[in-house]
């Protein structure tokens, strides 16, 4: 089965990352395509808001602690044909700090998942849970705002995945040593990414190229989300273009979904944005968005890097 | 691959390929005006001001070369001597069959339809 695993994640809240996940699901549902809609936002999930439902059980704390024997029982129905949501638990003390056994467990648990689309709504933030649910994605989609805070935070989500993926290798390949130098040049002496990597190609070409190839299969994806106007959309190509020349990542950028008011009144409604607003700006920026995604060539043959999580 | 910003070649600094058009030379220009520009939210946080000046001044170098045919030409020869030039792969393999490919150019006849269209006059 060609399946594939997509994460919305992102650095600040309030960016819209639930609203795209929400929609995006709801739009390949309604292509006929079988979805599973994740919430992964452990601190603060509300996706089953976005989609007009309670909260309730089986949810994702169910599963983790034993209650649903696998994710898949815990993904309930939805009102709408073809799409499925595993709800956020609402035991968010014990959720949000998620030991690492279990966080194992959901991750193979999402791979063996028997659907093609699964969307999975991350929470805002650096914290290891969040960047492994999006390093184990393909592909992983960053959403920002046009806002100085959106933008840095966009900057430093992005930083972190770095970081995370280098330090993944870093244990695989058991060369941990380099981990300690890795935070000393980039974190304490805020060396740039390039000035880490041209030091270790100098001292261990062989170990330089290895973390280098690992960096360059990361390839997240950029949304723009709120835009208001024709410089809003170009901002996100300038991001990503940035992203491309100083931290030496791939990154796409999908696009701009713009700004709308009716999103608002569809949130106090309690009912989801996609079907009522079918040919809105936004609605159809998203539906732009996802065909790209779901029938780019590129992202067919990109394969996520295999990322092995250490034992605990 | 690894490149520090001094690097970075006039046509990677404009993000165009190096067989660009003037209209996509004019149009990376203003996209790399609009990110290195004072006050660009695209660098916020991650560019220190020194550095954005010192890109902007090498964009407006970059454009100021591209869009002149002989400097263009003499600027290509120089690049040439010391990075050759690959054109971009299309997008596509053989193996991915199941895709559409918009821009892909139509299949070619067969050997048999081809000969067939050479003796039927309305095939």
């Amino acid at each position: 089965m060609d399946k594939r695993i997509w994460a919305i994640g992102g650095g600040k809240g309030g960016t819209g990352k639930s609203f795209i996940a929400a929609n995006l699901g709801l739009h390949l549902a309604s292509l006929d395509r079988q979805v599973v809609l994740l919430d992964a936002d452990l601190g603060a999930p509300n996706l089953h808001t976005l989609l007009g439902m309670k909260a309730g059980h089986p949810d994702l704390g169910d599963f983790l602690t034993g209650v649903a024997p696998s994710l898949e029982e815990a993904a309930v129905a939805t009102p709408y044909k073809n799409l499925r949501l595993v709800r956020g638990s609402e035991n968010i003390l014990f959720i949000a700090n998620l030991p690492h056994f279990r966080k194992l467990r959901l991750l193979r648990q999402i791979r063996q998942l028997e659907t093609p689309n699964v969307i999975l709504d991350l929470g805002t933030g650096s914290s290891y849970n969040t960047l492994d649910f999006f390093l184990s994605a393909n592909p992983g989609v960053v959403v920002a705002t046009p806002e100085p805070t959106a933008i840095e935070n966009t900057y430093l989500f992005l930083k972190s995945c770095i970081m995370r993926v280098l330090k993944l290798y870093m244990d695989h390949y058991k060369i941990r040593d380099l981990h300690q130098r890795m935070l000393d040049q980039i974190e304490k002496n805020s060396q740039s990414l390039y000035g880490f990597f041209k030091s270790l190609m100098e001292t261990d070409r062989s170990y330089g190229t290895i973390l280098y190839r690992a960096l360059r299969g990361f390839r997240p994806c950029l949304v723009m989300n709120k835009t208001r106007d024709e410089r809003d959309v170009l901002l996100g190509r300038s991001v990503a273009d940035v992203a491309r020349k100083y931290l030496l990542i791939d990154m796409k950028y999908l696009g701009a979904v713009p700004y709308a008011d009716d999103v608002q009144a569809s949130l106090r409604g309690l009912r989801p944005y996609y079907p009522d607003h079918r040919d809105a700006a936004a609605a159809r920026a998203i539906r732009q968005m996802s065909e790209e995604m779901a029938y780019s060539i590129e992202f067919t043959l990109r394969t996520p890097p295999e990322i092995r999580l250490p034992e605990a | 691959m690894l490149k520090r910003i001094e690097d970075w070649n006039y046509y990677e600094l404009l993000s165009v390929e190096r067989t660009a058009s003037q209209d996509e030379i004019w149009e990376g220009y203003q996209a790399a005006l609009a990110t290195y520009k004072d006050g660009s939210l695209a660098l916020y946080g991650l560019v220190p001001e020194a550095e954005r000046e010192l890109v902007l001044e090498r964009v407006q170098e970059a454009f100021r070369t591209l869009r002149d045919p002989a400097r263009r030409r003499e600027y290509d020869l120089a690049l040439l001597r010391h990075a050759p030039y690959f054109p971009p792969k299309a997008a596509f393999r053989k193996s991915v069959g199941k895709v559409e490919i918009d821009d892909a150019p139509p299949p070619k006849p067969g050997f048999w339809a081809r000969i067939r269209r050479l003796f039927v006059k309305n095939p």
